[in-house]
């Protein structure tokens, strides 16, 4: 197999719960927010089905072929030319999304940190930490989501609780005014996060507890929910409706902390869960994309794709955008039309296995064949 | 490129095989004295510490002591050998070979039957002993050299806790780990390595707790280093450790027999090497390496407490200056006012940024330290008067440094010395001026981006198969009782996992003692 390493059902929650909370907890509930105003709390709950839908097929999937991720099976259901072309889109996408991941976190550091430093070295600066990562394995980035997380749990409540004394329930009132519609239609951006939860299908092979990915992947699905209702309820309670006019509102939101004069101006805390976090999702992505190229190109290992990946991904990263303003409209038009996510983390898996339930019994024969 | 590298390394492993044929092949050896004593006598010509007596056994058999001087137990040899065996035999005719058996008392008497084990026997100090027409020599166990006694480590002191401490000789340190470990089960195997020093390494490790494999990949590592010479544990080290381009230590260094037998208990690989007092304890994981044996000798609270100041103080070793220069360069407003103000106040006359000071003066501190360390002791006073001036007042009002740097450097330098094994405080204190260049560059973005890659650094590192921060990544709940926390003994009756099969069970369950209700 071209990876080595193994990981625990539980490393592969711990990688996923990353990879969708590092970006969600900054820029979800401004975005919710436009839909769903005060109820922005509750479109996580609607949001958590298509999550657990799209860790269900990634299984269901795997469960046909243990042994494969998704750029492989795909040219078994649907033969080696078809199977290519899905899978040179699927790359495509995923190629997209580590690019607009990276843009995002160049833009973020820039504007909020280090307005004079020059991007790309702040984007270079990330991709070779990551290729770092990535060159190591899969273990590794499994490892390191695992020391990060209760880093990430200890800052993330210590600012719930410094964020106490600034909350005011009545911000949050009334409850699902104009009732739930305006909930639901906040929760269609979230697909975009939770979509990206198919991408598990690059991980389940590689699993020591095979029998307990759906599990961990279920139970990821739900902490992600969990996490994002408590943000935004923080988020509502703190800011009401101003929400909207922060593009991170939990970052500003911890700029008001003032607890006794000393402990003040955390966005520091936040900065440093945002870039553990988002350290892990690029990695995720950009390993799932270094594995899926090397098994399009059938080559026996992946380490000498990472540099130039890195390098692709890096530079996309740099062009995805002109300015923020630019991005703000494509963030618009994936969450309300296209989104890319949801057609490789949903659309194009569900395909997959359709197409592999009709022709089930063709499938079984052949692998019978196989295994004899 | 590379074919002329692998030219070139190919032409240095035929010139260094052409140089190791050249040593003695294992002869026998002959049955005829004289020529035995010829070939001796050529392997050790001008060798002015050899002693050659000869003698007649009983008046009939023309016998030979060999020895080297000064590492022989000479009154012995007189009284035990000698004597007895140049006294006349009762009845004429009589077999030298059971003459030796009747009138020789040595406890240890080993036969040779090659100049090879003559030449090992000789150079651990035995005396040889040599008869005419006989193809058998006897090395006589009666070495004695001049040693240090077991004293208190002092690399590695306790407040409660045993005293005694590893020496320079093999012998002396498996025997310390022999009293403590009464069991036959503890084993040891001897190996030799180096070609000229032929030096001794022991390793050993408890039969049933260790992992089979472990200890055949630990002697297969051993068996293929080929080098001139062992002089101290650390080239093994080095020679063995999965990833040699790591300043992180993956084998652990103890002085004290107690550390090295806990270590045995949970089913890991004592590497004793001769000549000197550390020993290797393989393998070892990160957080091993911030235990220190009085942990279990105290309260588990208190043990815990302590585990946590270290941690803290780690780092604060790692960042505390990184941090000073991001805050005051990139991130003045997380400062409270007041305190923002008394610190520019006392920067106001300093000449340099922050980054350049606290270089300026962390490369001092680093300086001073080794000073220190390598001075003669005569002269220690005079660094210490002159370390005094230079990282203290002196330097701020000559308006070099500001004061908060000044405290800065000195908490810096403390929190590296209360980690209990040196060799993992090195990496940090090294690690700590990459992090400040960051963090001058980058700000706190720096310093999360550098932590960050030590860490996947760390995750890529692996002891002997034993990921290195395991038990936390990856995560094993069982053997996180004695990590971050030193759980009470009562609790702590599992082993940590290692590598394949263990020997799960370390004590019984349920040893609190509890208080009777009623009664």
């Amino acid at each position: 197999m071209i990876e080595k390493g193994k990981i625990s059902a539980l490393q592969m929650g711990i990688l996923m719960y990353h990879a969708i909370i590092a970006t969600g907890i900054l820029f979800i509930p401004s975005t919710v927010y436009e839909a769903a105003k005060q109820d922005i709390w509750i479109s996580p709950i609607w949001a958590c089905p298509l999550g657990l839908l799209s860790v269900y097929i990634a299984y269901k999937l795997h469960t046909l072929y243990p042994n494969n991720t998704i750029i492989q099976y795909s040219e078994h259901i649907l033969g080696t030319l078809l199977g290519k072309l899905l899978g040179f889109v699927l790359l495509l996408l995923l190629y997209t999304s580590a690019s607009v991941m990276i843009w995002q976190y160049g833009e973020f550091v820039v504007s909020e940190f280090l307005p004079h430093t020059p991007k790309f070295v702040i984007i270079g600066m990330m991709v070779l930490l990551c290729a770092f990562a990535v060159h190591g394995g899969l273990e590794v980035i499994g490892r390191l989501a695992e020391m990060v997380v209760p880093i990430f749990f200890l800052l993330f409540f210590i600012i719930i609780i410094l964020l106490l004394p600034d909350i005011e329930i009545k911000r949050m009132l009334p409850v699902m005014e104009n009732g739930m519609m305006p909930s639901i239609k906040g929760s269609v951006t979230l697909y975009t996060w939770f979509a990206q939860f198919g991408i598990i299908y690059f991980f389940l092979p590689f699993l020591t507890n095979r029998e307990k990915g759906m599990k961990s992947g279920m139970f990821s699905v739900l902490i992600v929910t969990f996490t994002l209702m408590l943000t935004n309820i923080i988020i509502i309670l703190v800011f009401g409706n101003v929400t909207e006019n922060f593009n991170a509102p939990l970052m500003s939101a911890t700029r008001y902390i003032s607890i006794a004069e000393f402990l003040s101006h955390l966005e520091a805390l936040v900065m440093a869960i945002w870039l553990a976090g988002t350290f892990i999702k690029i990695c995720v992505f950009y390993y799932a994309v270094v594995l899926g190229t090397a098994q399009w190109l059938n080559l026996s290992n992946y380490h000498s794709l990472v540099l130039p990946v890195g390098l692709l991904i890096g530079v996309f990263g740099m062009q995805a955008f002109l300015n923020s303003a630019e991005a703000a409209e494509h963030f618009r038009i994936v969450s309300q039309g296209f989104m890319d996510t949801l057609v490789y983390g949903v659309i194009i898996p569900m395909f997959l296995f359709f197409v592999a339930y009709i022709r089930k019994l063709r499938i079984f024969k052949q692998k019978g064949r196989r295994e004899r | 490129m590379s074919r002329v590298f692998n030219r070139r390394k190919l032409k240095f492993n035929q010139k260094n095989k052409e140089q190791q044929d050249d040593k003695l092949v294992p002869k026998p050896l002959y049955p005829n004295l004289d020529q035995n004593l010829e070939v001796l006598h050529f392997l050790y010509k001008d060798c002015s510490d050899m002693v050659f007596r000869s003698f007649v056994i009983a008046d009939q058999t023309k016998a030979q002591l060999i020895y080297i001087k000064g590492m022989s137990n000479i009154e012995e040899m007189d009284s035990n050998v000698l004597t007895p065996l140049i006294q006349k035999a009762d009845q004429q005719s009589i077999n030298p070979k059971t003459l030796i058996e009747q009138r020789l008392s040595v406890a240890e008497v080993t036969r040779i039957e090659s100049f090879d084990a003559c030449i090992d026997q000789l150079s651990i100090g035995n005396p040889i002993l040599l008869l005419e027409g006989n193809q058998q020599g006897f090395a006589l166990g009666l070495a004695k050299w001049e040693k240090r006694g077991v004293e208190e480590p002092s690399g590695e002191l306790v407040v409660r806790g045993p005293r005694e401490g590893f020496t320079e000789s093999a012998g002396v340190n498996t025997s310390l780990l022999r009293r403590k470990i009464r069991s036959p089960q503890l084993k040891m195997k001897t190996l030799k390595v180096g070609r000229y020093t032929q030096t001794t390494i022991m390793i050993t490790y408890i039969e049933g707790l260790s992992d089979k494999t472990l200890i055949e990949e630990i002697s297969q590592r051993i068996k293929r280093i080929d080098i001139d010479g062992i002089l101290e544990s650390g080239y093994i080290e080095e020679l063995i450790q999965d990833n040699s381009y790591s300043p992180f230590p993956q084998v652990l260094v103890t002085e004290r027999p107690d550390t090295a037998v806990s270590n045995l208990l949970e089913g890991r690989v004592v590497i004793i090497v001769d000549g000197t007092p550390f020993v290797l304890v393989a393998p070892t994981t990160f957080y091993s390496l911030f235990q220190s044996g009085e942990d279990y000798y105290h309260h588990f609270m208190i043990s815990t407490a302590t585990r946590w100041l270290r941690f803290l103080f780690l780092f604060i070793s790692l960042l505390l200056p990184s941090f000073y220069i991001a805050i005051i360069t990139y991130h003045q407003e997380m400062v409270p006012t007041t305190l923002l103000l008394t610190m520019v106040d006392s920067r106001e006359a300093v000449p340099f940024p922050a980054l350049v000071e606290a270089l300026l003066m962390e490369i001092t501190f680093e300086g001073l330290r080794e000073a220190g360390l390598r001075l003669p002791k005569q002269v220690g006073a005079a660094v210490s008067i002159v370390g005094a001036l230079v990282i203290g007042q002196a330097a701020v009002d000559a308006g070099l440094v500001s004061d908060p740097m000044v405290m800065v450097v000195a908490l810096t330098g403390i929190a590296s010395f209360t980690i209990p094994r040196y060799n993992i405080a090195i990496p940090f204190r090294m690690l700590r001026f990459p992090m400040m260049l960051l963090a001058g560059t980058f700000g706190l973005v720096g310093i999360m981006m550098g932590l960050l890659a030590i860490l996947t650094h760390m995750s890529t590192l692996r002891s002997f198969g034993v990921p290195y921060l395991s038990p936390m990544a990856p995560m094993k709940g069982k053997d996180m009782k004695d990590t971050l926390i030193r759980a009470p003994l009562w609790k702590l009756n599992t082993r940590p996992h290692l590598t394949g099969e263990y020997n799960e069970y370390r004590q019984d369950s349920d040893q609190k003692t509890f208080r009777r209700q009623g009664r």
